[in-house]
């Protein structure tokens, strides 16, 4: 059983850390949570904490796609931006290409690339060749590079005839694009995508996930670890996948093996249901901006989701 | 490296202020309007504060000109560091540039540079216009005025970083900004002498760094003072930013330490 496998896997935790192109070990994130100025006043020393991330072990091999699945809360964006460096773990340790991300976080940042859905984290009065050019430099590369980098990258994100265009310009799906641009200007070992798809259109998504394929993951054989809840983008994109559920990982394996270990017929969204004990479809079709009142009664959503009653 | 990343922080501040056009030469014309108010209040004042006024040549307007336009150094380096913290917190692009190999004390030190340099730009002016108006500047102390320019920024920019770290870590509501806005331009002599208050409220002027950072500026650019008799200025906001630099630095790290292990880095 998958089950047994991934306990096995566990114990491999004697193995010399920092071997992975990303590592983790037992990594836990509690958060303290604000509490409101009359519960301070009635109960100063009470504390309200939430556990988003609770003993993660992940071990994800050199050029393999890993794909993180799981519900809105899951924790999915909390274990990425700790292997970003950008939130501390409150107990464990994390390593992204060796570097262990708290105590060699700037090593570790050298050497990854984190394309984030919010559009917001570009300058959107300047245009996506400057955007480019600005976040190359904050990647200590020489000036001598990076016009040559950055036309390169505006050249495979197929934005070169729109790269003096004012950012605030660009559709979702060209923004999206130079996410992707601006996260390979460092040539980085391992990419973080958190979502990449969430806030376009099925068409747009479909075309950026066949990007990601050809372009990051054949081309250039990078490490990926993605965070999703579209099954379809998983089994697409992904060579494992990893089901994250309340800060637990609850499973690890290729889509295959996955599938296979509950029933020959299974599809991912059983796969998710039997691990969580949740239905994949009622956690997420409300959230498919697409879905058609007759897809969200019959608890559907896009891709080859069926739901069964686990 | 660090003159390439500073120079394309300059390049986007300049990039950005210059896509709000209207803006900027609001700021330039009203800052005109503020020179020319002064100077009819100097003229109308004549030599009636002329006690107070001896210790720094005896003219109003130049003794005012030169506290407006140093002052706006201090008003820079109070707002520039938080502010930029605070923009590309509510612009959404901190969280990208924290994921580059640039520290985060640089990106938020960087950020603040074009603003130095525009307020550079409104210093120049001040002192152009004054000249035109009549402020004989034939005797000044270049080399001293210079020293105590970078003393100044030194000073001023440690207390900006100090004023950031609050806005880090509670957003909004920085103490640090708010009493000491207030309190440099009443008792820090940018507008009167400090001699006009009783002997117990110079004590609170005494302890701010705009006190010398102006008074030394007067009497480099008005009135010619040596390096030798600039020393009590100089010296004092040395002293000044010995103490704040490593502690301001101290402070931003723990900060930004705290965030992220809360999790605020792009909250606001």
């Amino acid at each position: 059983m998958i089950r047994q496998r991934l306990k096995t896997n566990e114990c491999l935790g004697c193995e010399i850390i920092g071997t992975y192109a990303i590592e983790t070990k037992d990594l836990t994130k509690r958060f303290v949570l604000d509490r409101g100025f009359l519960d301070v006043i009635r109960n100063s020393r009470k504390r309200n904490v939430l556990t988003t991330l609770s003993g993660v072990n992940l071990k994800v091999k050199e050029g393999e796609v890993l794909g993180l699945l799981g519900p809105n809360g899951a924790g999915k964006s909390t274990l990425i931006k700790i292997l970003c460096t950008l939130i501390l773990p409150t107990v464990g340790e994390a390593y992204v290409n060796g570097y262990n991300v708290v105590k060699e976080g700037q090593q570790a940042r050298s050497s990854i690339g984190f394309i984030t859905t919010d559009e917001r984290s570009f300058y959107w009065r300047l245009s996506g060749r400057e955007n480019l050019q600005f976040f190359a430099t904050l990647h200590n590369m020489p000036q001598s590079q990076v016009k040559a980098r950055v036309e390169e990258l505006l050249d495979v994100v197929h934005l070169k005839n729109r790269a003096d265009e004012p950012f605030l310009n660009y559709s979702a799906g060209m923004k999206q694009r130079m996410a992707i641009a601006r996260g390979l200007l460092n040539d980085p070992k391992v990419l973080f995508m958190d979502e990449p798809t969430r806030s376009l259109d099925p068409g747009a998504a479909k075309s950026l996930r066949d990007f990601i394929k050809d372009h990051i993951v054949t081309e250039r054989g990078k490490t990926v670890l993605i965070s999703t809840h579209q099954l379809d983008e998983a089994e697409q994109l992904c060579d494992t996948i990893a089901i994250l559920d309340e800060g637990r990982i609850k499973v690890q394996g290729s889509p295959e093996e996955l599938k296979k270990g509950i029933s020959e017929s299974s599809t991912l969204g059983d796969v998710f249901s039997f691990y969580t004990g949740k239905s994949f479809e009622e956690e997420n079709v409300s959230q498919v901006p697409f879905a058609t009142p007759r897809q969200r009664k019959r608890g559907r959503g896009f891709g080859s989701m069926k739901r069964k009653g686990y | 490296m660090a003159f390439e990343k500073a120079l394309w922080f300059i390049k986007r501040g300049y990039l950005l202020q210059m896509s709000y056009k209207f803006d900027f030469f609001l700021r330039m014309f009203f800052m005109l309007f503020n020179i020319l108010t002064y100077y009819f209040i100097a003229k109308m004042m004549g030599d009636a504060a002329a006690k107070y006024l001896e210790p720094y040549g005896g003219d109003y307007f130049s003794f005012v000109l030169i506290g407006m336009a140093f002052s706006g150094y201090l008003m820079i380096s109070l707002r520039s560091f938080s502010e930029s913290v605070r923009d590309e917190q509510m612009m959404g692009t901190l969280e990208a540039m924290m994921v580059t190999p640039t520290s985060t004390s640089s990106i938020i030190a960087l950020s603040s540079l074009w603003s130095f340099i525009f307020a550079s730009f409104r210093v120049f002016l001040y002192l152009v216009i004054g000249i035109f108006l009549g402020v004989d500047m034939t005797h000044a102390n270049v080399l001293g005025a210079l020293i105590i320019l970078i003393l100044t920024i030194i000073c001023f920019s440690s207390i900006g970083i100090l004023s950031a770290s609050f806005i880090m870590v509670f957003k909004r509501g920085d103490p640090i900004n708010m009493l000491l806005m207030g309190s440099s331009e009443l008792f820090g002599g940018v507008l009167f002498p400090i001699e006009v208050f009783p002997g117990w409220l110079q004590n609170i002027s005494h302890i701010l760094p705009i006190t010398y950072s102006v008074s030394g500026m007067r009497h480099a650019i008005l009135q010619g003072y040596t390096l030798s008799s600039l020393a009590p200025d100089i010296l004092t906001l040395a002293l000044f930013s010995i103490i704040l630099l490593p502690l301001s630095l101290f402070v931003f790290d723990r900060s930004v330490l705290k965030v992220k292990a809360e999790g605020g880095l792009v909250q606001y």
